[in-house]
């Protein structure tokens, strides 16, 4: 999908994010220290950044000013929730700002938001014989078009971009559907069942119990 | 209404209400001085006239001749011509009946008072009555004087005096103004600067030489504006270091926790392979020990902040002994020499918190050295003082470094720091312990060069400290 370069100085956070990442198929590099984020630009394409603002040497603020010029989309991932380091963080040019402790599916929501805004995402999936085209939102399985409603290519599209993750059925909702739907987990199910009917995806979408379903692709 | 209005307002008046009074009572018995000359004046001219009009009289009478009234009137008007010009009429009367001057009756006989009392029918007169003596009782002088011209000079001084008034008023206006605008000027001065002060720039201070009140008040409040200036710098470096460990401890607490957090939910939620799963799980096994550690060393330090001591004699042998034993292994795997050496038997203290500050400052200089490079750790007599030190020759910190380095969470080098697993806490936890003991520690550092650490206790032989 996309090559993410996480620069961290905490290793555990580090291993965390980009594990996470491998999960759904992005491909990742890791920078531990300021200094290392310019020698990985320089020799890897990358499409967006990952940055820690307490960094050893070269904090992120100052990272973010010396690589302005390459226009690469940069989220920001600190300790620091005042109000002063965020607008600090938009003025250099941040696209979004996440705060620890964050949940993991809420960083892969605004990587996903931030490479769409780019269009650095891919703009489709292919997995067995089913093809997902975000753009033209359309679904082929063997090259023939399947009738999806909006509500069913919601659910589809949250569960490719979660891949590999389980998502409880509100979470489900919350992702598919929106905040404000006030409907009963029911119709995850109901909608669930559906997608592996018409997709024959009665292996890949897994129900976990307890947790809710999950989207099983080896990467 | 302002001071100095008040203080110019009540001497102008005070001081006017007092010139007036006292011009006014001049006045007062100028004018009755006066009044009583002119009284006496015309009291013994009434009286030579009385006289010599009764000699005229006898006179005639004894050449025999009948005292006719116009005799009288003849007699009496030789005496009224003649004081005429000087402004005093005469007139006679004889038995209620005026003889001289003739037509004229201004005057009955009920205007008069007793013989010989002033009367003033007139304002600006003076009148007098008196009988002849005997045998011509039957006849009644009355003297009457104009003193029109008193009044005048009194009426006159009067105008003067109130254009005195009018002049002097203003002029005394002008003049206690200026004084009193110059004297009050410290006050002003003094307003203005604690104006300043109170709008939160306390290092402004009174510029004010003098040796009166003012200038002892401009002396004090300097000092007061001094202590207060150095008492808000504390208290804001205090709230300041407060800021920066509860920003660090969010910072400390945050870290573990995302990562526990995050690898629990990749567990539990995510589809992947034993190998991977170790890794997460090792992970949440190490950060949680990093979260025990740090609520440990955070209990400590609130501990040594809250329970007094046991001193005790603390033989030095002993204890640097025990520190050796516990850090060799370190040392050995630095590369680092260790050397020991004491000059004083023994210090009052606790020995498992003066070993727990060894222990965390050798640690510390472990760290900064690199291999092959030497650690002392000494105890001597300094002054009278037991000296603990602990000295290296690795990398040093800057000035600015120094500082900060006692404030919890404070790392001079943050990432290598976490690799050792340091908190940032073993230098504050060492203030602590140092102020548990009512002792020194004082750091020395050049840059590049190497760091000393002194802790300054009280000598073995000395009494134990009290608390």
């Amino acid at each position: 999908m996309a090559n993410i370069l996480v620069v961290e100085d905490e290793r555990a956070i580090s291993d965390l994010i980009t594990m996470n990442l491998k999960l759904v198929g992005h491909t990742y590099s890791k920078a531990y220290r300021g200094p290392e984020v310019f020698e990985i630009l320089e020799r890897e394409k990358t499409d967006l950044i990952l940055l820690d603002v307490m960094l050893p040497e070269l904090d992120g603020f100052e990272v973010m000013q010396r690589i302005a010029h390459l226009q690469i989309p940069v989220i920001l991932i600190t300790a620091k929730n005042s109000l002063a380091d965020r607008i600090k963080g938009f003025e250099l040019g941040a696209d979004d700002y996440i705060i620890k402790p964050f949940e993991i599916l809420e960083l892969l929501a605004r990587i996903n938001v931030v490479l769409r805004r780019g269009e650095k995402g891919t703009s489709s999936f292919i997995c067995d014989n089913v093809e997902v085209r975000y753009l033209e939102r359309q679904v082929l399985v063997d090259q023939t078009p399947v009738d999806l409603t909006v509500r069913e290519f919601e659910l589809l599209e949250v569960l490719i971009r979660n891949r590999n993750i389980a998502l409880s059925r509100e979470k489900l909702l919350e992702l598919a559907w929106g905040y404000d739907f006030e409907g009963d987990t029911r119709t995850v199910d109901v909608h669930i069942r559906q997608l592996r009917k018409k997709l024959g995806w009665e292996e890949r979408i897994k129900t976990i119990f307890k947790l809710g379903y999950r989207l099983e692709v080896q990467s | 209404m302002r001071f100095w209005h008040k203080i110019l307002l009540s001497v102008l008046a005070l001081f006017i209400a007092a010139l007036d009074v006292s011009v006014i009572m001049v006045m007062k018995k100028s004018w009755q001085l006066n009044m009583d000359s002119e009284m006496q004046r015309a009291s013994s001219e009434q009286l030579l006239i009385a006289n010599n009009i009764y000699e005229n009289l006898n006179s005639i009478q004894a050449r025999g001749t009948a005292l006719t009234p116009i005799l009288l009137a003849s007699v009496s008007e030789s005496y009224g011509d003649y004081y005429h010009k000087q402004g005093i009429y005469l007139q006679l009367w004889e038995n209620e009946r005026m003889i001289y001057p003739p037509q004229k009756g201004q005057f009955g006989k009920s205007d008069f008072g007793k013989d010989g009392q002033p009367e003033s029918s007139d304002e600006r007169s003076i009148q007098l009555s008196t009988q002849l003596p005997a045998p011509y009782q039957h006849l009644l002088l009355v003297y009457q004087r104009d003193i029109s011209e008193l009044f005048n000079k009194q009426q006159e001084l009067n105008r003067f005096f109130v254009m005195i008034n009018w002049i002097v008023g203003p002029i005394l206006l002008l003049l206690l103004y200026l004084l009193i605008r110059h004297l009050s000027k410290p006050l002003k001065l003094l307003s203005e600067t604690s104006k300043t002060i109170a709008e939160g720039d306390y290092t402004k201070r009174v510029q004010l030489r003098s040796k009166d009140e003012f200038g002892e008040l401009a002396l004090n409040f300097n000092r007061m504006a001094e202590a207060v200036e150095q008492r808000v710098t504390e208290l804001s470096d205090m709230a300041e270091e407060k800021q920066r460990m509860v920003d660090n401890l969010a910072h400390e607490l945050r870290t573990p926790l995302t990562s526990i957090q995050g690898f629990a939910e990749f567990i539990t939620t995510a589809n992947i392979g034993q190998e991977e799963q170790q890794t997460a799980g090792g992970y949440i096994l190490s950060e949680t020990l990093r979260l025990k550690n740090l609520a440990f060393k955070l209990l400590d330090l609130s501990v040594l902040r809250h329970q007094p001591l046991a001193f005790q004699q603390v033989d030095i042998s002993e204890l640097f002994q025990a520190i050796q034993q516990t850090e060799r292994p370190k040392f050995t795997d630095a590369g680092i020499s260790f050397h020991v050496h004491h000059t004083i038997p023994n210090v009052w203290g606790d020995p498992d918190l003066l070993a727990s500050l060894l222990v965390n400052l050798v640690e510390n200089a472990i760290h900064a050295s690199k291999q092959g490079s030497e650690i002392y750790m000494l105890a001597y007599d300094l002054d009278g003082e037991a000296v603990l030190e602990i000295r290296d020759t690795g990398t040093g910190i800057t000035t600015e470094m120094a500082k900060r380095v006692f404030e919890p969470f404070y790392r001079g080098d943050q990432a290598r720091s976490r690799e050792y697993g340091g908190a940032g806490l073993g230098l504050s936890l060492c203030r602590q312990i140092a102020e548990a003991h009512k002792a020194r520690l004082s750091l020395n550092s050049v840059l590049g060069e190497g760091t000393s650490i002194r802790l300054f206790l009280q000598l073995y032989n000395n009494c134990p400290p009290t608390l």
